[in-house]
């Protein structure tokens, strides 16, 4: 028995000693750069040939019908084999692509495109109107069920049809000529040309659809009109883009190929990083720390934020002050460097970083900073506000997160956060993430964690989320005046005068505060040194037309 | 014989119904649906998502269309991949998990049987030791902590093998290593307790007197008994790792059919959790029937009709 308790101790040992050089080893490979050099020469063997750029998707794409794959892992590749009348530009700014020419009229509400004379399908036919109608159509058909159908309400007669009280007929698309494609907007909406940079609004080749209703499912049935051609397609193992030839401005196409892995663990991914197995990573969040200052590593913005929503029908959230005071106490800043940690950038309003204005500037730079720590203002705006209330004693609170580690943290966070600054003991709640979201829709929580992802780039799409009555508010706070500036922003067709509304707004929801945000969302990647030009658009996806490798 | 299979074969069936239906009412009773996410939520984009997946219908029309879905195999299209039946999926993943099952469970069961009966037979000796060592930590490093390590010494710093995906035998070999371990050390374990026993029996103190070889007392008498506990085991072990492991497969970015279990229900992908759960469930229930014949053929004094009795 003995003999047995020394062989196991022993082995233990033994075990924790190898894990030990294990880490080490780990630590000395990176200087020595034997693994860099190697790759570096496989690299300029293969360029000789045929430049080839590995990426990973995550996860086996959606669809790629158009009108269904409605997010990242279907749009990021989308994006590249397929292109709208308008392609985001380097700057993340909506420009003339498969449409050589749009035409707007006075009143905003008709877009005129023409259609390029060498736009090509990738089997050769050429890019009709007609296809246009028959892809936007497909996506508004009630059938089709396709997640993406509201990014098109703004168009006449498009919500009617969708939500089956309307007719096709009525739906205000039509091609006028064969390569000239025409819309008809309900009110003027400046952010429409951005709005159909969106994979949804991509054109479907008409004759292929109608001969094969499932063309998009596999790589050899597959007819895009992008920079790139899918030319194979192994369902969740991988897929492979090459050079479309058939592009209108294939000269600007670098890149030969693409293979897509599909890595769905943020260790696999980067440990196949590490040994040249893929071009680009993720950072794994353990790692996130030690990484950030990795000369690879790529910091970019994305559209999208970190918030809390407070149920204003439940106490003590029915108090503007007590609401404010809870806002005042959270500490961004502290939040990004000691919490998360992946480089984000604190929120300083609703509206994040990445929109720019008709004056050239930064949206959020001309708008101020609207919500930070402020410990005094807090504990007074508590005081105030039971006050008001009559209260002797705060009624109890309870924060409630979907289960992660990552949201936990932050509640924590939040948590000590509540009680240093006001006093106030807070009881953390998590949920299963589906339960939750059911729940938070119906106004169960008191006080719980959000996210928001633009849909299009123009802060609207953000703002308009807490007029009354919308899916999206899910705070009970309904405001007359704010859904009056919200619907006075929809219709100015001046510029300068809709970006002033724009920021009242963001102005006026963080002083009620139905909500609070902590952090704007990034985008960190690993990059290997030898790739280059690979976009990232804040809202939406990734843009490979410009990218290279040597 | 004949009407014993019948008879297990009828059980079969029901337990499966019952399975099924326990499925389907637990699955509908978890509150949140497959559409229910953080994006933009419209309420007509909704109506026609429910639509499309008959999900508008009420509850008792919709498990018609479950036991339909049941009885033709057919369990419509996957939500979260819309343009993909359940039965694709499940046609794509199963090969795969099961080919990188089959190979697991090949060399946990030989060198588990092997280990174990060298422990035994070395019982309290240098190999005794080593291989319940062995044993203790394969049982207790879990094999996603393993399958990490492995991937970080051997494919990132020693760079012998690739880290991960499925595209050739030797990108099997890491993730065999990682899921075998576990298997292979309760099988050694198990082996080596029963043998234990065993030996000490008379029809073995038998063989030996009679004179025959060490190796094939060993093979023919005392490990034919010895592997009752391993082959009782085998049955929930082989479904298990047949239909797939969630960690391993994620971890090695293999495409088998692991992840439908978790991620269906993560997502509320209905038809996907129905297609999975009675897929696994027939697995089993068939994987224990053959376990039951196997006992009738190790141990002639198992004599079926008696089993069923008992059941």
């Amino acid at each position: 028995m003995k003999k047995w308790l020394i062989f196991f101790v022993v082995a233990i040992f033994a075990l924790v000693l190898s894990a030990c050089t294990a880490t080490k080893d780990a630590g000395k490979e990176k200087p020595t750069e034997t693994g860099g050099e190697k790759e570096e020469a496989k690299t300029e063997t293969e360029t000789q040939i045929e430049k080839v750029l590995y990426l990973n998707n995550g996860n086996e794409p959606t669809s790629f019908d158009p009108s269904v794959g409605f997010d990242a892992v279907s749009w990021n590749a989308l994006n590249n084999i397929m292109e709208g009348l308008v392609r985001l530009s380097k700057d993340h700014l909506a420009e003339p692509a498969t449409a050589e020419k749009v035409d707007v009229s006075d009143d905003g509400l008709t877009y005129t495109f023409t259609i390029r004379d060498d736009a090509k399908w990738s089997n050769g036919d050429p890019v009709l109107a007609s296809d246009f109608v028959y892809g936007w159509m497909h996506m508004l058909d009630p059938e089709t069920a396709s997640p993406a159908a509201f990014l098109a309400y703004f168009i006449e007669g498009a919500e009617a049809y969708n939500s089956g009280t309307g007719t096709a007929e009525a739906v205000a698309i039509k091609a006028v000529e064969e390569k000239v494609f025409e819309v008809k907007l309900n009110t003027p909406t400046e952010a429409f040309l951005n709005i159909i940079t969106n994979p949804s609004f991509f054109p479907v080749n008409e004759k292929v659809a109608t001969g094969n209703p499932t063309w998009f499912a596999e790589a050899a049935t597959f007819v895009g009109n992008g920079p790139f051609k899918l030319v194979d397609w192994k369902h969740d193992v991988s897929f492979t883009f090459a050079k479309n030839e058939n592009y209108w401005d294939t000269s600007t196409v670098k890149l030969d190929k693409v293979e897509w892995a599909m890595i769905n663990d943020s260790n696999t991914e980067y440990q196949m990083y590490q040994t040249g197995e893929l071009d680009t990573s993720g950072v794994p969040s353990e790692l996130a720390e030690s990484l950030m200052k990795d000369p690879e590593l790529k910091n970019e913005d994305q559209a999208g934020l970190y918030f809390y929503r407070f149920n204003t029908s439940m106490e003590p959230f029915t108090n503007k002050k007590i609401r404010q005071a809870f806002g005042l106490a959270v500490n961004q800043q502290e939040m990004v460097e000691f919490v998360t940690k992946n480089g984000e950038k604190p929120a300083e309003g609703f509206v994040p970083y990445g929109f720019i204005g008709p004056d050239g500037k930064e949206f959020r730079d001309t708008a101020g900073k609207l919500v930070g720590f402020d410990a005094d203002k807090a504990k007074a705006l508590l005081a105030e506000g039971m006050a008001e209330e009559g209260y002797k004693e705060l009624p109890a609170v309870t924060l409630t997160y979907s289960t992660s580690d990552s949201h936990k943290k932050i509640a924590e966070a939040l948590q000590s956060k509540f009680k240093e600054v006001l006093g106030v003991e807070v009881t953390l709640q998590n949920i299963e993430a589906s339960v939750f979201a059911a729940e938070q829709k119906e106004f169960k929580y008191q006080l719980s964690r959000s996210s928001f992802l633009f849909d299009y780039a123009d802060p609207v799409n953000a703002l308009e989320s807490f007029i009354t009555g919308s899916s999206m508010n899910r705070t009970t706070w309904s405001d007359a005046k704010y859904d009056k500036l919200i619907t006075d922003i929809k219709n100015e067709t001046d510029e300068s005068k809709r970006w002033e509304m724009l920021i009242e707004a963001d102005a006026y929801l963080m002083e009620e505060m139905p909500v609070f945000p902590l952090y704007y969302y990034n985008q960190v990647t690993l990059e290997k040194s030898t790739v280059s030009g690979i976009v990232r658009h804040p809202v939406g996806y990734m843009d490979l037309k410009w990218a290279d490798k040597n | 014989m004949t009407k014993y299979i019948i008879k297990r074969f009828l059980m079969m069936i029901a337990t499966i119904f019952i399975i099924a239906t326990l499925t389907f009412v637990l699955m509908h009773s978890i509150p949140g649906s497959p559409f229910d996410d953080e994006r933009t939520s419209n309420p007509t984009i909704q109506a026609n998502l429910e639509k499309f997946y008959k999900l508008d219908e009420p509850m008792h029309i919709q498990y018609l269309y479950y036991l339909k879905s049941i009885v033709t195999f057919d369990f419509g299209p996957s939500i979260k991949k819309p343009n993909e039946s359940v039965n694709e999926l499940l046609a794509r993943g199963f090969p795969i998990s099961f080919e990188l099952g089959m190979v697991t469970i090949l060399v946990a069961l030989l060198s588990g049987i092997i280990l174990g009966t060298l422990a035994a037979l070395r019982h309290n000796g240098i190999i005794d030791y080593l291989a319940m060592t062995f044993a203790v930590v394969g049982i207790s490093v879990p094999n996603f902590v393993l399958a990490t390590l492995l991937i970080q010494q051997v494919a990132v710093n020693l760079e012998w093998l690739p880290a991960a995906t499925w595209s050739s035998p030797l990108h099997m070999i890491l993730p065999t290593l990682a899921l075998a371990t576990g298997p292979t050390a309760i099988i050694a374990r198990l082996t080596r307790s029963s043998m234990l026993e065993v030996l000490t029996q008379d029809y073995i103190k038998m063989a030996r007197a009679k004179g025959l070889s060490p190796i094939r007392i060993v093979i023919r008498h005392a490990l034919r008994n010895a592997l009752m506990p391993v082959v009782t085991i085998m049955g929930t072990m082989l479904a298990g790792i047949l239909t797939g492991t969630f960690v391993i497969e994620k971890i090695f970015a293999i495409p088998g059919m692991g992840k439908y279990f978790v991620e269906s229900i993560n997502n509320r992908d209905y038809p996907v959790i129905m297609g999975s759960t009675v897929f696994y469930s027939a697995f089993l229930v068939f994987m224990l029937f053959l376990v039951d014949i196997i006992y009738g053929l190790l141990d002639p004094r198992i004599k079926l009709h008696r089993k069923e009795g008992d059941a």
